[in-house]
């Protein structure tokens, strides 16, 4: 339940910043990727900036995770292709609906109820997703039952 | 609030978020990502069973701190939210949302994280995977959108 109270919090800082931001306009996004406003870059950069410094620090001091006490770790990953044929579908989609889904939730609270579809959509995306790595994970499995 | 109803300065809005990663890691030992999110909605919606995931409770979150952004700069204002898309037809307008939201859910799903996730967690902690991520999604957005910015014109 701790958990479930820290998500709520941080989400709303989260949500509360991208509206303060004005990120969660589309015309901010249409600016940012064509290229005419390089406010939201610098955000991001100097966001990264502070997260790196600050995790950094949470390391160093060998911080413990105040809801079980347990050290402070994370995971990072190797470049698969997966990472870059499924960002150019994620890329094209952003393009497409001018919000990522961070700030199209946030819209949701912020009155703009156009944007269910976008939300409609993410879900069935997640959900077409789920099935065909469960697809790909049954075609490898029955390759390698032969082999054992 | 005058404060709010103008755009919070970049090196303020940034280096929040940038905290909102760090506390996540120091509280909960979690690293943020909104698509995730959508990920284990989707997964409690199939399978109801007890308290839902704390990323749930973080959309509602996100929802709320929207609401809040809202109404500290002078109210919630309802409306679709979509003026600004592309096309000047309003079914073309909902079409894109429908279809870049469906694109992003089953992209982000497959590299693993959207800009939230990749783009400034993964990022952040140094994360390669993230790096290719990042590059390859920011390179399409922007190819796409000068696309489309040219085919609506």
């Amino acid at each position: 339940m701790k958990i479930g109270l820290a998500g709520l919090l941080f989400g709303v800082l989260f949500g509360f910043t991208l509206g303060w931001a004005q990120l969660t306009e589309q015309q901010a996004i249409r600016d940012m990727l064509l290229l005419r406003d390089p406010y939201a870059f610098l955000m991001m950069g100097s966001g990264v900036a502070t997260a790196f410094l600050g995790t950094r620090l949470l390391r160093w001091r060998k911080a413990r995770a105040l809801v079980d006490g347990k050290p402070v770790s994370w995971t990072i990953s190797a470049p698969k292709k997966e990472h870059v044929w499924g960002s150019v579908l994620f890329g094209a989609g952003w393009a497409l609906a001018l919000a990522c889904p961070g700030p199209v939730t946030a819209q949701l609270g912020r009155g703009q109820v156009g944007v269910l579809l976008t939300v409609a959509g993410l879900i069935s995306g997640v959900a077409l997703a789920a099935r065909f790595k469960e697809r790909k994970a049954n075609e490898a499995a029955a390759v390698t039952v032969p082999v054992l | 609030m005058e404060l709010f109803a103008q755009r919070a300065p970049w090196w303020v809005a940034g280096p929040l978020i940038g905290l909102v990663i760090v506390g996540l890691l120091w509280v909960a030992n979690q690293p943020l990502g909104a698509v995730g999110a959508y990920v284990e909605l989707h997964r409690y919606f199939k399978q109801p069973r007890g308290v839902p995931p704390w990323r749930v409770f973080f959309l509602g979150g996100l929802i709320l701190g929207g609401l809040l952004s809202a109404l500290v700069a002078g109210g919630v204002h309802p409306g679709l939210g979509w003026q600004a898309g592309w096309g000047s037809e309003p079914w073309f307008k909902g079409a894109a949302l429908l279809a870049g939201g469906t694109l992003m859910g089953f992209g982000a799903r497959i590299a693993g994280g959207c800009t939230a996730g990749h783009g400034m967690c993964g990022t952040s902690l140094g994360s390669p995977g993230s790096f290719v991520a990042t590059g390859t999604f920011m390179a399409a957005a922007i190819a796409g959108a000068h696309i489309l910015s040219w085919v609506t014109a």
